[in-house]
């Protein structure tokens, strides 16, 4: 196994250095290697050792500025006992993680050898993780907010109702990349305001109320959107362009689809030169067509790039009947049909005309361009803009509704008050179970049958579960994940958490959403605790899909991944950087990631997979040939160039800025997430460097870096950062493959790439699989780092130095059980700081 | 008081698109039982706030001549017409965001101070949010007690939008960089870049206008407030004082929105019948333009007089390719001298003037009061945390007032200060104390009135 093979060199390097000597005689290596069960006695014999010699190592090269007198960065290491680490367990830890980094002691200064400082952080390690198991502190974890994922799950499932919480609720905010941390989900009056709202919208979506108002819902297409091919797999076969929708209606009744298409600058539609013919589909049944566009007499067509000169005159001719059409041709694309309430699908999109020529027609050159912006294109496609749905007009609240029926579980037996009072009861008692997450009380359902009467007085059975819905929604123990500690809990102690807060931790972890019946009827009966059952339950939990929640939410959040939405690549540099290829790339990742879950597969295939998930699109983007349409199947790569996640466009792409490519961003996106040792913060008033163009100016990122590490302040750190950058030189700034530099101004030099780096350590690094390979001798590391992030997330606190320890047992565990995605999770459900709650001191 | 319940008839459709905009905003359509109409000899005084982000290009935005007979440089031409209502103010130091913590946060601490005054702490341990109440929480306490909402956030990056929330300094939350407007230490408020949401905000979550379905809804909420209220009072007792503060946050909340449906329900406002917009744009410029369109219907119908509006979030990576920079803004912010990334600089910056201009063109065409307009009863705080991009300099910050200010601003000048001797916080609390806050001492402040732009020295200025 790579890591035991490197603490033993690292060891016998020691050794031969006479600077740690080993006193005791265990297993070769085994104080410093983590993976093992050392018997006290020996332990102490060496720790005792070590501490001699990690005393004579700080002395000798960290206390010259570390100590009582100077303080600097507020550590004093002079004074500190190792042979106490437990006492400042979080300096230490410190300490752990910036000898990890590499940036102490800072370039200039003498630094002990590699294998030295490694020795010695591995010990304190161990050191650190034996006090923390004396004294285990699993942190308090403050009252929780449910995030806005959250809150739209849980709706999802009391009701069976996919609402758009991105709409309905503000972005909540990050912190250490995750959205779901306690100490930030604050509250404010504006989100007390959108609540309300929420809760109102909610419940009458979700009773189907007939006194809904036509609203209309807007669905714009970007206008980066290829429309060229087919778009969807949920549009006919040998379509073109368009959009598939799920929209939710509200209620039986009707409702208007509404089509606009794509326009240039002025207002002109594109594509009229010829007749398109256009479908509107409901669930796949055409409910309309169009013909946009017609047939052209001569000398009634402008010329190309006539670019919209209204009614001027052009080359003294003018066109009224085509300005007439071209700026109106989108008027009336509209079908009203009666529609049940639910779920369905709206399909929009264009007949592909058999005499243009098959596949995808080329990008023009540079879609940001002035008169790219004002060319109408009479000749080319017309795609569609915006899809609105409008509507209901004449609603039927009496028709089946899907949401209505799973929650109305008894009708009212009669028409009398008292019958539909009893039916209601069993309702809303049922509905405070599942949405407080605990037993419901007496309390609890005479609130919400308050709310019922007092909705019932106004319109009925349905209106009263209406009104009752909407107060349960702005219930703070619904809003709001609240542990309390037991009575008699001594304060500042330890204690196990509740079964009943157990399922609520385990199910917002897993699922991101509320307990189910199963999970809840365990943790009511006391049984949840049981390891078996926990174990059962987790293994259950994850192959739900909705554990889905784990990649969307915590690979998406650890990876970045959303950042994609949000990436925005030069169209001037980058003509190949469409929407179409956008989706595609987050679905590769997407579909990459779950499937790694789903097939419990060990977390380091991530980096040595050799398949990955493309369609057409994304084939071609990587030069995998063929690969045909637009659905997305599993592929092996031909060759070594690309292979886990370290390949994926989708990762290159929010790596990179807009215009090119940088080393560094990828380097800090490494050490961040890959390595678990973020650099520090760039000193303020970083000096500028030249640019190309100038007299002496570097031609490349490469040299311009090189230029920068020649200044002593920024080369501590990036000379850590740089080189695993410049290992993925070989894809552009959207992830494509290159062998020269191509990228924006200034540095398209044309220069062929370099993907070699030199690490800190010596180890030479070069392209995509050498990186890898580096990132897979450090397995240890890479493991902890994904150990760290999912502990915070799962936990939704940030990390402390006394969880520490924990991150390291947890990542040590897996190793028994190949590190796979299960033993993860079931090593950070079985933790401490999982399972356990400090009392209040 | 005579309530007309006549709504303007014709359904008013706003599309988002500037020549488009058909809401002509008439007199008619000022709700009647507003404030404003209570206090119809003295129009209210409304403070809004446009930030943008990455610092500017001081050349070509700092008037060479102080006084009143300057000229407008290239990145502030776009405000030639509304000149005799601009107070250029140069000079000033976000002295707030100077470094005391020792850590870098060169983003984080300019625009986590630009309103406060305060010096926003890295994250520690126990917490990661350390700001204080910002310059226009401290108005909306004061004077939002008023309008149906005590103040507004808006911004056009969110984590909704293209540009969304992206890089934030290391070790700092991103809330410093991602929000401008603080409640307290560590309660940023939420931005909304959603135009329809703001709608919603402005006219309440009703589908219908009628004045019967309306009085409804506010009963029902209502009921629902007081509801909660009693619950979360049972709920604290087993609580342990932190996770009681964050219970405590929320029913602070909880009474403020009950008390805006108190206010709204004894106002029986009549609402302008106008149509929602659809949501956010696709197109920059027209969400720009739609956002600004809100907040002068939110000034006009007097729902609230205190905006904060972040053009762009500090450190923000926006592209402008409809002004030829393709090139994302933070990046060529670090300009290192480049001539090309200058120009391109001074681009954004005269764009986003531009776009300001259009808003103080809606205020203008608004009338307001007896014979004046929404502008003359504005004071709008333009600028930006940081004055040169390229290093981070948090001295001599692009700033300008644009509005009359109720006739308490002496607009139409360029006053500059000696370097490094006054603070924006000074400037701040001269404004709190013009827009009638009776305070001493704001942020880092160091109690010194800035007299001279208000109208204490209109006339000895001349």
């Amino acid at each position: 196994m790579v890591r035991r093979t490197l603490v033993i060199l690292a060891v016998s390097a020691l050794a031969a250095a006479g600077q740690l000597q080993l006193r005791a005689e265990p297993a070769p290596g085994a104080n410093l290697a983590r993976g093992n069960v050392v018997s006290l006695p020996q332990f102490a014999a060496a720790a005792e050792a070590n501490a001699a010699d990690g005393r004579a190592l700080l002395d000798r090269y960290c206390v010259a500025c570390h100590n009582e007198r100077t303080r600097t960065a507020d550590l004093t290491l002079d004074s500190m006992d190792l042979s106490q680490v437990g006492d400042a367990a979080a300096a230490w830890e410190h300490v752990v993680r910036r000898l990890r980094a590499g940036e102490m002691p800072p370039a200039g200064r003498p630094r002990p050898d590699v294998e030295t400082a490694h020795a010695f952080v591995s010990w304190l390690e161990t050191e650190l993780d034996r006090a923390a198991l004396a004294a285990p502190d699993p942190g308090r974890s403050a009252v929780h907010r449910l995030n806005r994922v959250e809150y739209a799950n849980a709706v999802r499932d009391l009701f069976g109702l996919e609402i758009d919480a991105n709409a309905l609720l503000p972005a909540d905010d990050e912190h250490h990349g995750f959205d779901n941390i306690a100490e930030v989900l604050s509250v404010s009056p504006t989100l007390i305001d959108r609540y309300l709202a929420a809760a109102q919208r909610i419940s009458q979506l979700v009773v189907g109320d007939a006194a809904l108002r036509p609203v209309a819902h807007t669905y714009p297409v970007h206008g980066g959107m290829n429309q060229d091919g087919a778009v969807s797999l949920d549009l006919p076969l040998g379509s073109r362009g368009g959009v598939a929708i799920e929209h939710h209606f509200p209620v039986a009744g009707e409702y208007i689809i509404r089509v606009s298409l794509r326009k240039q600058e002025y207002g002109y539609v594109r594509g009229m030169g010829q007749p398109h013919l256009m479908d509107v589909r409901l669930d796949g049944a055409r409910v309309g067509t169009f013909t946009v566009g017609r047939e052209w007499e001569d000398g009634q067509l402008p010329p190309m790039g006539y670019a919209g000169k209204f009614d001027q005159v052009y080359d003294s001719r003018s066109f009224p009947e085509w300005e007439l059409y071209a700026l109106n041709a989108d008027r009336g694309l509209d079908v009203r049909v009666p529609v049940s309430g639910g779920r369905h699908r709206v399909g929009v999109a264009f007949e592909r005309q058999s005499a243009l020529p098959e596949g995808l027609l080329p990008l023009p050159a540079d879609r940001s361009t002035y008169s790219h912006g004002q060319d109408e294109m009479q000749d080319g496609n017309p795609a569609v803009s915006v899809v609105q749905i409008i509507g209901p007009y004449d609603p039927d609240g009496t028709a089946d509704l899907a949401t209505r029926d799973a929650l109305f579980t008894c009708a009212p037996a009669g028409a009398d008050a008292a019958a539909g009072r009893a039916c209601a009861e069993t309702i809303l008692s049922g509905l405070a179970r599942r949405a407080f997450r605990r037993p419901a009380t007496g309390a609890d359902v005479d609130t919400l049958l308050d709310f019922y009467e007092m909705g019932r007085a106004e319109g009925g059975f349905q209106s009263g579960i209406q009104a009752a819905v909407e107060r349960l929604l702005v219930d703070p123990e619904f809003l709001f994940r609240i542990e309390a500690d037991p009575a008699g809990a001594a304060p500042g102690t330890a204690y196990r958490i509740s079964d009943i807060e157990l399922a609520s931790r385990l199910s917002f972890f897993l699922w991101s959403s509320i307990p189910d019946d199963e999970l809840l009827g365990l943790a009511e009966r006391g049984e949840l605790s049981d390891p078996g059952v926990l174990d059962g339950q987790v293994r259950r939990m994850l192959a739900d899909p909705r554990s889905r929640a784990l990649v969307e939410n915590f690979a998406g959040q650890w990876l970045q991944l959303r950042k994609l939405r949000n990436a925005a690549p030069d169209t001037a540099t980058y003509t190949a950087f469409d929407e179409n290829l956008r989706e595609a790339m987050w679905q590769e990742t997407e579909l990459f990631l779950e499937g790694q879950l789903r097939d419990d597969r060990p977390l380091l295939d991530m980096l040595r997979a050799d398949h990955t998930f493309v369609n057409e699109r994304l084939a071609r983007h990587y030069g995998i040939p063929d690969v045909h349409g637009v659905h997305f199947r599993r592929v092996d790569y031909p060759d070594e160039s690309r292979g886990g996640l370290l390949g994926h466009a989708s990762i290159l792409t929010i790596t990179s800025y807009a215009n090119r490519t940088s080393p560094v961003v990828r380097g800090v996106w490494l050490l961040e997430n890959f390595l678990g040792t973020p650099p520090s913060p760039p000193p303020p008033d970083v000096p500028s460097l030249p640019t190309a163009g100038e007299d002496g100016a570097p031609r490349s990122v490469r040299e311009r870096l090189e230029q920068h590490r020649a200044n002593a302040v920024c080369a501590t750190c990036h000379n850590v950062i740089d080189p695993l950058g410049f290992a993925l030189e070989s894809f552009d700034a959207i992830g494509r493959w290159r062998a020269t530099n191509e990228g924006g101004t200034p540095y398209d030099t044309g220069i062929p790439i370099d993907a070699s780096g030199t690490l800190v350590d010596g180890t030479e690094v070069h392209g995509l699989a050498g990186l890898r390979d580096v990132i897979l001798d450090r397995e240890e590391q890479f493991v902890e780092t994904v150990a760290e992030k999912m502990l915070t997330y799962a936990l939704g606190r940030t990390l402390e130095h006394y969880d520490m320890p924990v991150v390291r047992q947890i990542s040590r565990e897996s190793a028994a059980d190949d590190i796979t995605w299960s033993s993860l999770v079931s090593g950070i459900v079985k933790s401490t700081p999982f399972l356990m709650r400090r009392a209040e001191s | 008081m005579i309530i007309t319940k006549k709504a303007i008839p014709r359904r008013t459709v706003l599309r988002g698109v500037g020549a488009t905009l058909a809401l002509p905003l008439l007199d008619g359509m000022v709700p009647a039982a507003t404030a404003l109409a209570k206090t119809a000899a003295k129009s209210p005084l409304r403070f809004g706030t446009v930030y943008v982000p990455n610092g500017i290009i001081m050349e070509r935005w700092t008037p060479l001549a102080e006084g009143r007979e300057f000229e407008l440089p290239p990145s502030l031409k776009a405000l030639e017409p509304f000149r005799d209502r601009l107070l250029v103010v140069s000079g000033l130091d976000n002295t707030g965001a100077r470094s005391r913590s020792g850590a870098s946060g060169a983003h984080a601490k300019p625009a986590g101070a630009f309103l406060t005054g305060i010096e926003p702490l890295p994250t520690t341990g126990s917490s990661s949010l350390q700001l204080g109440i910002s310059m226009d929480q401290i108005l909306a306490n004061e004077v939002g007690q008023d309008t149906p909402l005590p103040s507004l956030e808006l911004g056009l990056e969110g984590a909704d939008t293209v540009n969304g929330v992206g890089t934030c300094d290391v070790g700092f939350s991103c809330a410093y960089q991602n929000r401008l407007a603080w409640a307290g230490p560590s309660t940023p408020l939420p931005v909304e870049t959603n135009p329809r949401v703001v709608f919603d905000r402005l006219f309440g979550n009703v589908d219908s206008t009628d004045p019967a379905v309306r009085a409804a809804r506010l009963r029902r909420q209502g009921s629902i407030l007081d509801s909660v209220l009693e619950k979360v009072d049972r709920l604290q007792g087993g609580l342990g004082t932190r996770d009681r503060a964050k219970l405590d946050e929320y029913l602070q909340s909880v009474r403020e929105i009950e008390r805006r449906i108190q206010n709204a329900e004894s106002q029986g406002r009549e609402l302008p019948v106008v149509e929602s917009p659809a949501g956010i744009p696709v197109s920059y410029d027209e969400h720009a333009r739609l956002m600004f369109d809100m907040q002068a219907l939110a000034f006009q119908t007097d729902t609230t007089r205190v905006i904060t509006f972040q053009i762009g979030r500090e450190q923000s990576g926006a592209t402008y390719p409809q002004i030829g920079v393709s090139d994302s803004h933070h990046p060529i912010s670090h300009h290192g001298g480049d001539r090309n990334k200058i120009e391109s600089l001074a681009k954004i910056n005269a764009y986003h003037v531009s776009l300001f201009a259009y808003f103080l063109e809606r205020l203008a065409s608004m009338p307001d009061g007896d014979d004046g307009t929404v502008l003359d009863n504005v004071v709008t705080l333009y600028g930006s945390a940081i004055s040169e991009g390229n290093s981070h300099d948090v001295r001599n910050l692009p700033l300008l007032l644009a509005g009359g200010g109720g006739g308490r601003i002496a607009s139409g000048r360029h006053v500059k200060y000696p370097d490094e001797t006054q603070r924006l916080t000074n400037l701040q609390l001269t404004l709190l104390n013009t827009l009638g806050v009776p305070i001493d001492k704001f942020g880092d402040s160091t109690g010194e009135r800035l007299t001279e732009l208000s109208e204490l020295s209109r006339t000895t200025d001349g």
